[in-house]
């Protein structure tokens, strides 16, 4: 029989490295037209970070996603990065890029100060215009300076910055310290039928509620989170690397190695907390990691509710789930899988 | 024929055999008729819109997914390319007696092979140099590489392996991350400890917390290795050019480091190694350090030709890293309220053959076991030890998902046993802005409560049972 | 070593191959047609996923041999100069690929199925994907495209749903 029970995990999770320097530099190019260049060193890997990082370049530009080119990924040509690591590019690496719009736009003021009759410090970039705070009806095209700032002042408008997160280094006899400079919180809830006489767990649904700070871009996070639920889904139920006696993988294929498919996938409802961090770039954090955090969590706590077990090693395989309702609610379960 | 009518009929009705005897008639590239329904999309695109920031704007790659337009390392040929394969030991500890491959270098087809003795500088690693690029004289691991061939195809490249002849002398192994804690374990690093790294983090008086405590909870948990499959395998192209330059490029995720690293092996100036960091097909951590990129280079070095290796699936899992499995005991005290007085935690991480990313995930790890929690007592230690299995390192939370499962769990037997509801004794104990971390930091931005209750809200969690 | 021909998104193609060469590796070296990947080349991972013959299948376990005489269509093939797919367009919109690396074999498994069934039920979605793994994205927002696709044909054309809600399960 079905048994269908429900659970609740929360966590939390640092962005960036823990204490160890990570930081990111990134270059900003203005183009005569008013769009952009973004030159950073850090790489694609399908999180949608070179979005992201345009996203964040356009913002402090005035400018949209689209009039942003980012070009990444090469040591000969983009500045340093410590990576797609850590939950930090959007963090670490977007702070650097916001740090060198900033720059460019020190250029672009200093150049539409005289031709707006304003002190530089009295403008602001919007909506592809540069204009005066308050007084947005004195404006100029942002292609305009752009071009007057290279083309006739020689100056143009490239700005380049670094920036990494500042730590306190942790005592080595306690842990105190400051290890990171900003966490992330997220908390998930499970519903999950159990069937008591196999011991198969499936997931019925997940609700996941994530703070990233700022979400730059509200649909690439939801898509994190429903990728890292399915690889906490993975973790919780179904993988393990098995070795046999002599230390060497049984099974080291995707036959064997059972990790989720579209079948294994539970209707999934997300939402991103309110947040902003004055730390990030436009109040924003980061998400990656965290989304596959409280899953297995979740899930493990949805089985016992369900069935009355505690499974206290992952994966919860349903041979082993059977064995735990057999065993009787309450008892210690021993450890099930091979060393 | 032509079953598929429904959404591009081809134009071309000529006859198969048409097509044979008369080549001439073949058109490239192909021009297929359009498509009859397109979507009518009536969202204002959110990539010309500003303020960029809030955007659903779509990926700037995402067409060129659709498309399969995207190059990744397997899709690029260069002209004259070789194809690399390594050689992996299939032992899991031994000393490397002999490695003879004159018979594979006898093969037709093969172009070079590389052994450990020919890498310049043959360790690497994120915090510390131990692992080989190629093992040379001794195997650590049942996936570490051996020797590797550069040959015409790959095919040729594979059968070679099999002519390479390696001479093992068997060493003792430890396999489980507590036994290899023993004075008596055999050492997988002799003469180091196979404890190679420890974090305490600890606050308050843990004996006063527990002794206030009203109820007092012990569990031992463990989770698995697990892999991260990353669609993509781990792929490099190597071009050794003749200023001696080498462009490497690589299915790594932190490629300024990653040259660091290949420079240090190499024994080369930075400045003459380029990576270039395609797109890649899927990180999740496990492509945060380098592989085979200075096998690639040497072999190109010695062929005067690029060369390109693809990680077979079984690779992937048996040589890239892979997460730490953990070994968690959890002792908590708690008030009559379920508010947590005191909590003591001791982690074992299996670092298996090297450290890898290990010391991060142990910090990760230590930092976060107590929970998103007010605890004034607390005490966390964590070891990472050696074990001759597969090396575990960077992965999607490095340790977060194994302490959460933990901490967790925990919470709801507590929960259980007081009668509280789950997400009620989790209110009663989560930071709020302000609150002290267990490293003694002030937390900003702390919206773990806020997560909790639009979690339960959505869920329908007070509604009740389902 | 043998001769092949056979229809390759609308071409006739004619090649002389080892008669171990799977079809996979036939497209992708010889016709350099690389959106179908090599994720395991043993037919656990989808990646190569390409439709011959109206049916889709892993592009590794067949021999280039065994496509003798058919029509097979590739990614390369569902798009025009200057119109893509609706899939390819929903996937777009919906940022349903992350790394991409799965994408051509999971779109054409997608256009495989609503050639069959034009109007899938989620459930028949997950069905026709479940050859398909994919470590990013969960699925989620692959399933929502190729809704959105099936909408669009029963109706004619469909208006998406307003920004805030695409992906939104």
């Amino acid at each position: 029989m079905k048994r269908r029970g429900r659970g609740i995990a929360c966590m939390w999770y640092p962005i960036g490295f823990t204490v160890a320097a990570n930081p990111s530099a990134a270059t900003v190019k203005v183009n005569e037209d008013g769009t952009a260049t973004l030159l950073t060193g850090t790489v694609e890997t399908g999180q949608g970070a070179l979005t992201v990082l345009g996203q964040i370049a356009a913002e402090a530009l005035g400018i949209s996603t689209e009039d942003v080119h980012v070009v990444s990924g090469d040591t000969d040509t983009t500045p340093m990065d410590t990576g797609a690591i850590a939950s930090r590019t959007t963090y670490v690496t977007g702070n650097a890029v916001r740090l060198a719009a900033e720059e460019a736009c020190k250029i672009l003021f200093d150049v539409a100060g005289p031709m707006l009759g304003v002190r530089p410090d009295q403008l602001e970039m919007r909506d592809r215009k540069i204009q005066v705070k308050n007084f947005p009806q004195r404006s100029l095209p942002l292609g305009e300076v752009a071009y007057h700032a290279q083309a006739v002042k020689g100056r143009p408008a490239i700005g380049s910055a670094t920036w990494n997160p500042p730590t306190v280094p942790m005592d080595p006899e306690t842990g105190q310290g400051k290890p990171f400079n900003t966490y992330v919180y997220a908390t998930q809830i499970a519903e999950v039928d159990v069937d008591d006489e196999t011991g198969e767990v499936e997931v019925i649904r997940i609700a996941a509620a994530h703070d990233c700070g700022t979400a730059i871009n509200p649909m690439l996070v939801e898509g994190q989170i429903e990728g890292g639920i399915a690889m906490g889904i993975g973790l919780a139920l179904q993988e393990e690397i098995l070795f046999d006696s002599q230390g060497r993988q049984i099974n080291p294929n995707l036959t064997n190695y059972i990790m989720p498919t579209s079948l294994d996938m539970p209707a999934i409802e997300v939402d991103i907390v309110d947040s902003y961090d004055p730390t990030g770039p436009f109040g924003a954090k980061g998400v990656g990691e965290p989304t596959s955090v409280p899953t297995a969590a979740a899930i493990l706590n949805a089985i016992h509710d369900a069935v009355g077990v505690r499974i206290t090693s992952l994966p919860a395989t349903a041979e082993k789930v059977l064995a735990a309702i057999k065993a009787g609610p309450g008892r210690e379960m021993k450890q099930l899988t091979a060393a | 024929m032509t079953v598929d009518t429904k959404l591009e009929t081809p134009v071309d009705t000529q006859t198969m055999e048409q097509a044979v005897l008369e080549p001439a008639t073949l058109r490239l590239p192909a021009v297929i008729p359009p498509v009859p329904f397109p979507i009518e999309t009536l969202v204002p695109d959110s990539r010309q819109q500003t303020p960029a920031v809030g955007q659903r704007a779509t990926r700037s790659d995402g067409r060129l997914h659709g498309l399969g337009q995207t190059k990744y390392i397997d899709d690029i040929v260069l002209p004259g390319m070789l194809y690399a394969r390594i050689k992996r030991a299939g032992v899991a500890s031994a000393r490397i007696v002999r490695v003879d491959t004159s018979a594979a270098e006898a093969m037709p087809g093969v172009m070079a092979v590389l052994t450990g003795r020919e890498i310049p500088v043959n360790s690497f690693g994120p915090s510390f140099q131990d692992q080989p690029v190629l093992a040379d004289e001794r195997v650590f691991h049942a996936g570490d590489g051996v020797a590797a061939v550069a040959a015409v195809t790959e095919q040729i490249a594979i059968e070679a392996l099999e002519k390479i002849k390696v001479e093992y002398e068997p060493l003792p192994a430890v396999f489980d991350p507590v036994e290899a804690m023993k004075e008596s374990a055999p050492k997988v690093h002799p003469p180091n400890s196979n404890i190679y790294a420890t974090k305490v983090v600890k606050r308050g008086d843990l004996d006063r917390g527990f002794a206030e405590s009203a109820h007092v909870f012990e569990r031992q948990f463990r989770t698995q290795m697990v892999e991260h499959v990353p669609l993509e395998p781990h792929a490099t192209l190597a071009e050794w050019d003749a200023n001696g330059r080498v462009t490497l490029w690589t299915t790594l995720g932190r490629i300024t480091l990653g040259r660091t690293d290949i420079a240090r092996t190499l024994k080369m100036p930075v400045n003459r190694i380029r990576v270039v960091g395609t797109i890649v097909g899927g990180n999740f951590g496990g492509k945060n350090e380098i592989t085979q990129e200075p096998v690639l280079a040497l072999l190109s070095k010695k062929t005067g030709r690029p060369v390109k290796g693809v990680f077979s699936r079984r690779e992937e899992f048996i040589s890239s890293t892979t997460r730490h499995p953990f070994v968690m005991d959890y002792k908590t005290g708690v008030d009559k309220e379920g508010k947590i007085i005191a909590r003591k935690v001791r982690l074992v991480l299996d670092g298996g053959a090297y450290c890898s990313w290990s010391e991060t995930t142990l910090g990760k790890a230590c930092i976060l076991a107590p929970g998103p929690y007010n605890i004034d007592n607390v005490h966390v230690e964590a070891f990472v030890v050696y074990t001759n299995k597969t090396m575990t390192g960077a992965m999607r939370g490095f340790g977060a998902p194994q302490v959460c499962f933990a901490y967790e769990s925990h919470m709801d037997d507590i929960a259980a046993a007081l009668g509280i509801d789950p997400l009620e004794i989790r209110l009663r104990n989560v930071f709020d802005e302000g609150s002290i971390s267990p490293t003694g930091q002030v937390l900003h931005s702390v919206v773990v409560r806020d997560s909790l209750l639009t979690a339960a809200e959505r869920f329908g969690w007070r509604e009740g049972r389902p | 070593m043998s001769s092949i021909s056979m229809r390759v998104n609308g071409e006739m193609r004619t090649a002389t191959v080892a008669p171990e060469t799977t079809l996979l590796r036939f497209l992708r070296e010889q016709l350099n047609l690389t959106g179908a990947k090599v994720g395991c080349d043993v037919g656990d991972c989808g990646a190569c996923t390409v439709i011959v013959d109206g049916m889709a299948v892993n592009a590794c376990l067949m021999l280039a041999d065994q496509a003798d005489g058919r029509d097979v269509l590739t990614i390369e093939g569902l798009a025009t100069r200057d119109q893509l797919h609706p899939l390819q367009q929903a996937f777009e919109i919906h940022a349903a690929l992350q790394c991409g690396f799965c994408g051509p074999g999971v779109i054409m498994s997608a256009k495989a199925l609503l050639d069959e069934t034009p109007d899938p039920t989620v459930q028949e979605i997950n069905d026709a994907l479940a050859g398909n793994l994919c470590r990013c994205t969960g699925y989620t927002k692959m399933v929502a495209a190729i809704q959105d696709v099936a909408r669009s044909r029963g109706a004619g054309t469909v208006k998406l749903p307003a920004p805030g809600n695409i992906g939104r399960a």
